[in-house]
Formats: C-alpha cells, structure tokens, sequence
C-alpha cells in the first residue's frame, strides 16, 4: 500500500486533494443551496406553483360583470365585441367587483383607445375591420356612431362628408362650392352601405366640364368660359385643374 | 411607463416597414456583443499556445505563456457582460447547482467550468510549477506565501518531476484544443441553433465563430506582445513575429473563406428572409459591415501582410504593419460580433421592416459599463505577469 503511495508523483497527489476538496464544496454547496422542493414536479420549485397562486389578483373575469350589468353583457356577447373580454377595454377590475361604488372602472372614451385594435395595418388579416383613422370621421369620438358594446355601423350618413371630410372640406371653400358632389359623381344610395363595392361615377370626359365652362355653354354668365378647341386639348381638364379646389394651380 | 415612452418614442421614428411590438427595441445589447468577443480571444490565445506545444512551432516560444496568460485574463472576465445583462448576478449559482441539461445557455456555465479548471489552471500549474517552487524559495514575505499556495505547497522539482510536468503540459493541450472548440464554438452554437432567425440559423456559425475566435486571439497575443517587449526594453523576436503574422494570415485566410461560403449560400438558396437580409446589409449595417469587418477589419490587413511577404519588406516596415494589421484585425472581429448579435435583431421576424439600436450610456449594459469590461481583462493580464512573470528572463535556470 505505502509503495504505491509512494509511487504516485507528487504533483498528482496535490492536485488530487484540491480536487476533492472542489468536489466536496461543490456536493456541500448543492445539498445547503438546493431548494427542498426543487425538481418534485418538474425543473423547478414546486413553492413557486403557491406562490404564484397567492398573487393578488387584478381581473375578475368577464363572467363577474353579468352578475350586475347583465344587460351589457348580453348585448355585447351578441354582436361583433362578443370575443372581448370586458376588462380589455374598462382595465383590470377586480376592486369594483367586489365594491362598485368605491371604485370605478375606466371608461376609454378617447379616439386614440379603439385604434389600438381598428387602425389599419398591412399585418390585420383581410376582412378584420380596420379604418384609417385619419380620415374616419376624424373630428367625433369613435361611441358617438358606434356603440362599444354594439359596434355595428350605424345607419349609413346622408352627407357624403360624413366619409369624403377632407374632399368636403376642400370642396366648400372652393370656386366650385355651390356644385353639389352628385352633379358630377352619379351616387346610388348603395354607395353609403357599401362603398368599395358600388363606386359612383367619376366625369370621364372635357365635354363633361365644357358643359359649364365652354364658350357655347348656357351656364351663368358669371363663370369662366375657355375656348375648348385651343385650351391644352390633348389632356383633359383634371390633370391640371384639381375639381374639388380648381383654382389651385 | 412614462419612461419606457420617453426611450422608445425616438426608437419607433427610424423603424422602417413593419415590425412586431416586441422587436421595437433590443434585447441582446453591446454587452453581449461583447461577450462572444472576449470569449473568442479565449479560444484564440489558446489555440495559440497550443501552437507551440502540440505542434511544435518553436518560433511562438516566447509568446507561449503570454498568451497563456492573456487567455486566463479574458476567460475570467468573459461571463461577466453575461452576469451583468441578466441583471442578477447573486442568482447566477443557481444554474450551476440545478442544472437544466435541455437548455444550452444554462449548461454554459459547465463548459466554462471545465475549461477554466480542467484546462487553463491546470496547464498553466503544470507549466509554471518548477518556476513558482523556485521563486518562492528566493521571496520574502506576501510574495513568497501567494507563490506557495499556487505551487499548492509543492516542493519536488527532480529531474523526474520535471518530466511529469512535460509531458501533462502536453497532454491537457491536447485536451484542450477541442475544449477551446467547445468554449467558442459553443457560443456560435447557441446563436446557429435559433431556428425562427435567420440571420443566425446557420450550422456553419460555430465554425465561423471559431475561425473569427483564432483570428483574433493570435491579433490580440501579437499587440500585447508588441506593446509589452518595448514597455520592458527589450528587443522584439522578429522571427517570432514573422510566424504569428503567418498563423494570423492562415487563420484569417480561413475564416474569410468560410464567411465567404456562408453568404453565398445564404444569396444562392434565396430564401424569404433573402430579401430582408439584403435590405439590412445595404443600410443598417452598411458601415459595420461592409466597411469595417470586411475592408478595414478582413481585405485591408491580408493585402498588407501579403504585399509585406512578397516584397521582403524591410524589419521596420513589418513591424509597422503587423501592428496595424492586428489592430485592424480586432476592430474588424469586434464589428463581427457586433454585426452577428445586434444584425440579427435589427429586421422583423415579420421580414417586412427594420427597427434600430441606440446605445445607452449609463447603467449596468451601458456603453460605460463595456468599457469598464472591456479593460478589465487587461488589468488582471498586468497583476497576473506580476504573479507569473511570463518573460523569458524570468525563467529559472
Ligand atoms: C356587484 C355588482 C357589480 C359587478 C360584479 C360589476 N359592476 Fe360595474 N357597476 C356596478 C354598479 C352598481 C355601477 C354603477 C355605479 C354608479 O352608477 O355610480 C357600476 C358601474 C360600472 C361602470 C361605469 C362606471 C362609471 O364611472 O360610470 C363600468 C365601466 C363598469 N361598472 C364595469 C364593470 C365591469 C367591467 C365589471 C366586470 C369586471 C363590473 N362592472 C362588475 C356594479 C357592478
Ligand atoms: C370595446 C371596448 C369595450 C368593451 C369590450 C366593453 N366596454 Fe363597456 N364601455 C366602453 C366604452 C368606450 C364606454 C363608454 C360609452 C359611452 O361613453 O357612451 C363603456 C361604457 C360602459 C358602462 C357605463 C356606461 C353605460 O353604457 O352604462 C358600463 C357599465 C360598461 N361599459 C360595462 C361593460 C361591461 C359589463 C362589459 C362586458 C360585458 C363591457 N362594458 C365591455 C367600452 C367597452
Ligand atoms: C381588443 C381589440 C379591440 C378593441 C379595443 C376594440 N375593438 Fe372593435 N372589434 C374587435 C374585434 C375582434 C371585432 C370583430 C371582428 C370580426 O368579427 O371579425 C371588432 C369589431 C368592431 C366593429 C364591427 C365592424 C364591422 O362592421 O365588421 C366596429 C365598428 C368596432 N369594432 C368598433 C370599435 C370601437 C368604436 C372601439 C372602441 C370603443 C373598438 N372597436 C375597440 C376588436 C377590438
Ligand atoms: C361620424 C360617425 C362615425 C365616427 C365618429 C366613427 N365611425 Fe366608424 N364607421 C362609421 C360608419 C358610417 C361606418 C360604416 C361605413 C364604412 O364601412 O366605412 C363605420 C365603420 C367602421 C368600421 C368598420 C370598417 C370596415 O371596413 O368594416 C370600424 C372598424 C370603425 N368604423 C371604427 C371606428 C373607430 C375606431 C372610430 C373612432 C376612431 C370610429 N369608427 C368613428 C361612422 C363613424
Ligand atoms: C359610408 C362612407 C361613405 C359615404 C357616406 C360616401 N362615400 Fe364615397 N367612398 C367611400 C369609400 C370607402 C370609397 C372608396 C375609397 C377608395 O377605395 O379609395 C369611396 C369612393 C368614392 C369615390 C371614388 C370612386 C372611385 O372609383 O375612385 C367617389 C367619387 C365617391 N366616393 C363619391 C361620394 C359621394 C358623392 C358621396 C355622397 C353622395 C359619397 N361618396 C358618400 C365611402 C363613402
Ligand atoms: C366639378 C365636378 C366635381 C365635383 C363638384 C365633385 N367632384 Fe369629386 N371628382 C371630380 C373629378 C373630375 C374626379 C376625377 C379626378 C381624377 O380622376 O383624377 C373626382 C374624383 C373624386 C374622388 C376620387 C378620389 C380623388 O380625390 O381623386 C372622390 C372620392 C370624390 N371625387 C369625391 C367627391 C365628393 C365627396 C364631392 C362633394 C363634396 C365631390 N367629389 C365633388 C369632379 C367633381
Ligand atoms: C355646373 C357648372 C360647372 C361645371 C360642370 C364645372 N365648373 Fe368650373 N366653375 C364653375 C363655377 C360656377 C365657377 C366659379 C366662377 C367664379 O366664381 O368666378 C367655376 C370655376 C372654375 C375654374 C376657375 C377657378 C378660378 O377661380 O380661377 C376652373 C379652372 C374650373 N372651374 C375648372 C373646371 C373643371 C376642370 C371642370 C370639370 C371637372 C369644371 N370646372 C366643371 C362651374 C362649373
Ligand atoms: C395642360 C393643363 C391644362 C388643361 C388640360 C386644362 N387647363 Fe384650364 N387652365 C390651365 C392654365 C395654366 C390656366 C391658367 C391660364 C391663365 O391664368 O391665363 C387655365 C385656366 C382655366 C380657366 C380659367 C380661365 C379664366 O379666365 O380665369 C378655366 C375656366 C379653365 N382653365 C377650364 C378648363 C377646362 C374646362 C379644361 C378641360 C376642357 C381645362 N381647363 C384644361 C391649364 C390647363
């Protein structure tokens, strides 16, 4: 025995015992380190399953809310909003819950919140409702036309500014003001309802503005009359007159 | 809240098409650019060493224990952007003590384990060991007991024992160089099996990774080497130089042509990602890296060498350029990494648009903080040659 502790080279025998004294430091270390109820059920503390558990809660769940205010809940569950949960829009309610008059949930009446879901956005699937809100009606809030808890579109406007606002717009303090939009676009009632699909017409020809504006018209006397034959012939009128403001150069 | 809008509002003005949410800003800064660099000059300055002694090449000789050295600096301080991006490093033995086989980034703690234990020390006891006996039996005081406790109290320096130690020398070398491949091929590996990015699913990173590794290793031994001799006053080994300008050459030769490999692969199969990964090249990381990784840090620094070794330029001369080259050579690896990690989080998983990083300055993964990093290694490199002299002078006959 002694002759082969002899035998073995000094160097070995040193690093042999620092090595165990790794090793051990490292067994002592993990059994003292190791959470006791570490790896029961998986690569993890088992106390962390409780302890997320006792987690104050913050939702209540929209089942809650149909305990007081059942009528939204059933109007909502019955139209496009049905896959929302209440507190998507009103915030964690957990406190009115439990005590309604002493804490109340928020309202999000701005144009900004309802965006977050409906603007558009090439990533949306197709048929996802989605607006440009810049030119969705972009002086009301959203709940003036659509119900939140009833989103379908209201009664289609009469006014054609209710969707063209920027053209009105424009439109109004212009020459051509006293032109109604119908005199030069042929809109059928559909157009309201569904708009990409029947689109009014659009003037197609100079004939169509010589009508007025023509030497030879019977127009007011008051509007400008241009030689039609001389006047740029090659092109027509809107590719350098814009119609809805045409005194623009 | 108000904070996270205040930082991420001047974010989303330079995002560029569409991206998701979550990919606005970016997880992985510059400390974990950092991080794959500081690892590969690791494996390099070993592979180095290893040169010498596994090979053979007599020429390295006197830069053998430097880059010894420069690898123990650089491995210490390697998991610490690591520690510091995770924000908890009073957490970090418990990847250690609970082991999670399945996940590669918790096994990393292993790896580094064996290569700093099983590898470095001991190589570096073995090698040493003669010297410190020797040192301390000439010291006085604190000296002499740090020398005492390294040496682990030994005392046998036989003819017999010196042998031992020779031949382990050897031996852990040969261990060590597939270690070192683990060490930094590893990190490749964890960014080459992200699957969902293709800008790092590559099989080919670890052996990217590690050629870059080699390549900078060498540049990095070969400036400290050339500031270190003149700092002494004494005279640079031009043969010595002349081989690691060729190692470095050779090393840079393969990594270029494995990059070179890599990217014509990735235009030939085209895949959908191809066209964002062109749009991110052209813009993003025009600078990074066409300009700096692949003239300044790659064409630049072969072209010198090549034309020094052709033209049997004058001694002077060469050392100027090595110099240069290896200079060149680290800023170029350091856009590498930088191109790898913050490159592959710049453009949507979407494929559709670009987001952009902004460094911060302050705080735990600032700019201050890499810095700090970053010169750490060659602090502990100075209070390691004060401890283990790696001169040739201090040898003992
Ligand atoms: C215990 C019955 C009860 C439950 C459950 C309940 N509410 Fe209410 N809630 C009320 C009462 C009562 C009011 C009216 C208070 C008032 O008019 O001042 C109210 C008012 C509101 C208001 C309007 C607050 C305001 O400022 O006018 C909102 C929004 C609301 N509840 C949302 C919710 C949501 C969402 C839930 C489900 C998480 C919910 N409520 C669950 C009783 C309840
Ligand atoms: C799409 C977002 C949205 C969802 C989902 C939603 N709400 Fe509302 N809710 C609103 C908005 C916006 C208002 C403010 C309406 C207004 O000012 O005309 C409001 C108003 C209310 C009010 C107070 C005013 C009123 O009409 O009496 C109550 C109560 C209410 N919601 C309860 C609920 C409950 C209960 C649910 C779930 C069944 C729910 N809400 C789901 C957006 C939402
Ligand atoms: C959390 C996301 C979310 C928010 C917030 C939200 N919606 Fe919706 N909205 C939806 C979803 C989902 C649908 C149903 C889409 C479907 O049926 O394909 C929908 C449907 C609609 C529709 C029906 C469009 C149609 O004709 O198909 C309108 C209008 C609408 N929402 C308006 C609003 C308004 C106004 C608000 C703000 C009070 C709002 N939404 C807030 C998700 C949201
Ligand atoms: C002045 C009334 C008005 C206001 C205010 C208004 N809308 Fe509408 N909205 C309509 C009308 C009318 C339609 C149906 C016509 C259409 O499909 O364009 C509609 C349609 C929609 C649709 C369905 C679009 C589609 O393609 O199916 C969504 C979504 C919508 N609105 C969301 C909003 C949001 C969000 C706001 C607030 C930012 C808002 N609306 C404000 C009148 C309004
Ligand atoms: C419910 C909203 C709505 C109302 C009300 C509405 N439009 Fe439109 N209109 C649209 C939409 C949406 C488009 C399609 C825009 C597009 O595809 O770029 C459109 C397109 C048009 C076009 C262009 C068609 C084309 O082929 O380019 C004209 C002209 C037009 N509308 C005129 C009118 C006139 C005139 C009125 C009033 C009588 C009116 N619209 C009322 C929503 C509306
Ligand atoms: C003087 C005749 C005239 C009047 C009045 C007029 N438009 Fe137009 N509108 C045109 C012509 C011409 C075009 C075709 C322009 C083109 O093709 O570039 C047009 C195009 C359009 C378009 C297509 C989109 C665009 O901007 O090119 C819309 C929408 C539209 N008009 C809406 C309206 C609305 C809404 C009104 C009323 C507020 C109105 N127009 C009044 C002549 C008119
Ligand atoms: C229903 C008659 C009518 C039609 C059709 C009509 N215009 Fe006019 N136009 C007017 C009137 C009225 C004025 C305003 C005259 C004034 O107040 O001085 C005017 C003014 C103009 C002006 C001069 C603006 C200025 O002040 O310099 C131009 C240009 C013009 N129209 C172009 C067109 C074009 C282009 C079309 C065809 C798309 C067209 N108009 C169709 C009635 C018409
Ligand atoms: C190539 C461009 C071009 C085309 C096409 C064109 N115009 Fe003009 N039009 C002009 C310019 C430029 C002026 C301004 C000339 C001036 O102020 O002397 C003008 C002036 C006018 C005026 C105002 C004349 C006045 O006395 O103030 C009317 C009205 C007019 N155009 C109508 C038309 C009509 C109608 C058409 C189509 C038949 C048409 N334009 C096509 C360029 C064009």
């Amino acid at each position: 025995m002694k002759k082969i502790w002899h035998k073995i080279p000094e160097q070995v025998k040193r690093l042999s015992v620092l090595l165990i004294v790794i090793v051990a430091v490292f067994i002592v270390a993990n059994s003292l380190l190791t959470p006791k109820d570490f790896g029961l059920v998986g690569h993890y503390r088992a106390g962390s399953i409780q302890e997320n558990a006792d987690r104050e809660l913050k939702y209540a769940g929209q089942e809650a809310c149909a305990d007081c205010h059942d009528d939204l809940w059933k109007l909502k569950n019955a139209n496009y909003h049905k896959n929302l949960s209440c507190e998507v829009c009103h915030g964690p309610s957990i406190n009115h819950t439990n005590d309604p008059d002493q804490f109340k949930p928020e309202i999000p009446r701005d144009r900004t919140f309802c965006v977050v879901c409906h603007e558009y956005n090439t990533s949306r699937p197709t048929g996802y409702p989605q607006i440009v809100s810049e030119a969705h009606n972009p002086r009301k809030i959203c709940v003036t036309c659509h119900n939140p808890h009833n989103p379908t579109p209201p009664q289609a406007p009469k006014e054609c500014s209710a969707c063209h606002a920027e053209i009105s717009s424009v439109k109004s303090v212009s020459s051509h003001m006293d032109i109604p939009c119908t005199k030069c676009h042929v809109t059928t009632e559909k157009h309201r309802l569904h708009p990409r699909e029947f689109r009014p017409t659009k003037p197609v020809d100079r004939e169509f503005c010589g009508q007025c504006h023509s030497q030879s018209a019977k127009a007011d006397k008051f509007i400008p009359r241009i030689n039609m034959v001389t006047h740029e012939p090659r092109y027509v009128c809107w590719q350098c007159h814009y119609p809805h403001l045409p005194e623009a150069q | 809240m108000e904070e996270l809008i205040q930082h991420l509002t001047p974010i989303l003005k330079e995002v560029w098409g569409y991206i998701f949410p979550n990919e606005i800003e970016l997880h992985w800064g510059i400390l974990i650019v950092l991080y794959p660099y500081l690892t590969g000059l690791v494996a390099g300055a070993f592979i180095l060493a290893s040169l010498v002694k596994v090979f053979n090449v007599k020429e390295l000789q006197p830069t053998y224990r430097l880059a010894m050295l420069t690898a123990m600096a650089f491995l210490i301080v390697a998991p610490l952007p690591l520690l510091g991006h995770l924000g908890h490093p009073e957490k970090s033995y418990e990847i250690l003590i609970t082991p999670n086989s399945a996940s590669a980034m918790a096994m990393f703690g292993f790896v580094y384990a064996w290569y700093l234990m099983a590898v470095l020390c001991l190589e570096i006891w073995f090698e040493y060991r003669r010297d410190i006996i020797l040192w301390a039996q000439k010291e006085t005081g604190i000296k002499k007991w740090i020398h005492k406790i390294i040496s682990l109290f030994s005392k046998d320096i036989s003819e017999k024992a010196i042998h031992f130690d020779k031949k382990w020398v050897k031996i852990i070398t040969i261990i060590g160089i597939p270690s070192a491949f683990l060490l930094h091929g590893y990190v490749g590996f964890i960014f080459g099996s992200i699957k969902a990015n293709p800008w790092w699913s590559s099989v080919l990173m670890p052996i990217v990774f590690l050629f870059s590794a080699i390549v900078s290793g060498i540049a990095m031994v070969l400036i400290l080497y050339m500031i270190i001799t003149p700092i002494r006053g004494k005279e640079l080994d031009i043969v010595c130089l002349d081989k690691l300008a060729s190692y470095l050459f050779y090393a840079m030769i393969i990594d270029f042509s494995l990059e070179a490999l890599d990217f014509i692969h990735r235009i030939y199969e085209s895949e959908e990602s191809i066209n964002i990964l062109a749009y991110l090249v052209s813009n993003k990381l025009f600078i990074s890296l066409i300009v700096i990784q692949l003239f300044m840090g790659m064409l630049i620094p072969l072209a010198m060498i090549s034309l020094i070794k052709i033209f049997k330029a004058p001694s002077d001369l060469k050392k100027m350029v090595y110099f240069i080259s290896a200079i060149l050579v680290q800023v170029g690896i350091f856009s590498t990494r930088w191109n790898i990690v913050i490159g592959g989080q710049l453009f949507s998983k979407s494929f559709r648009g670009l987001t952009v990083y902004k460094i911060t300055f302050f705080g735990l993964e600032g700019f201050f903080a890499s810095v700090v990093i970053f010169c750490l290694p060659f602090v502990l490199l100075y209070l390691l040659t004060k401890i283990l002299p790696p001169w040739e002078e201090a040898r003992n006959p």
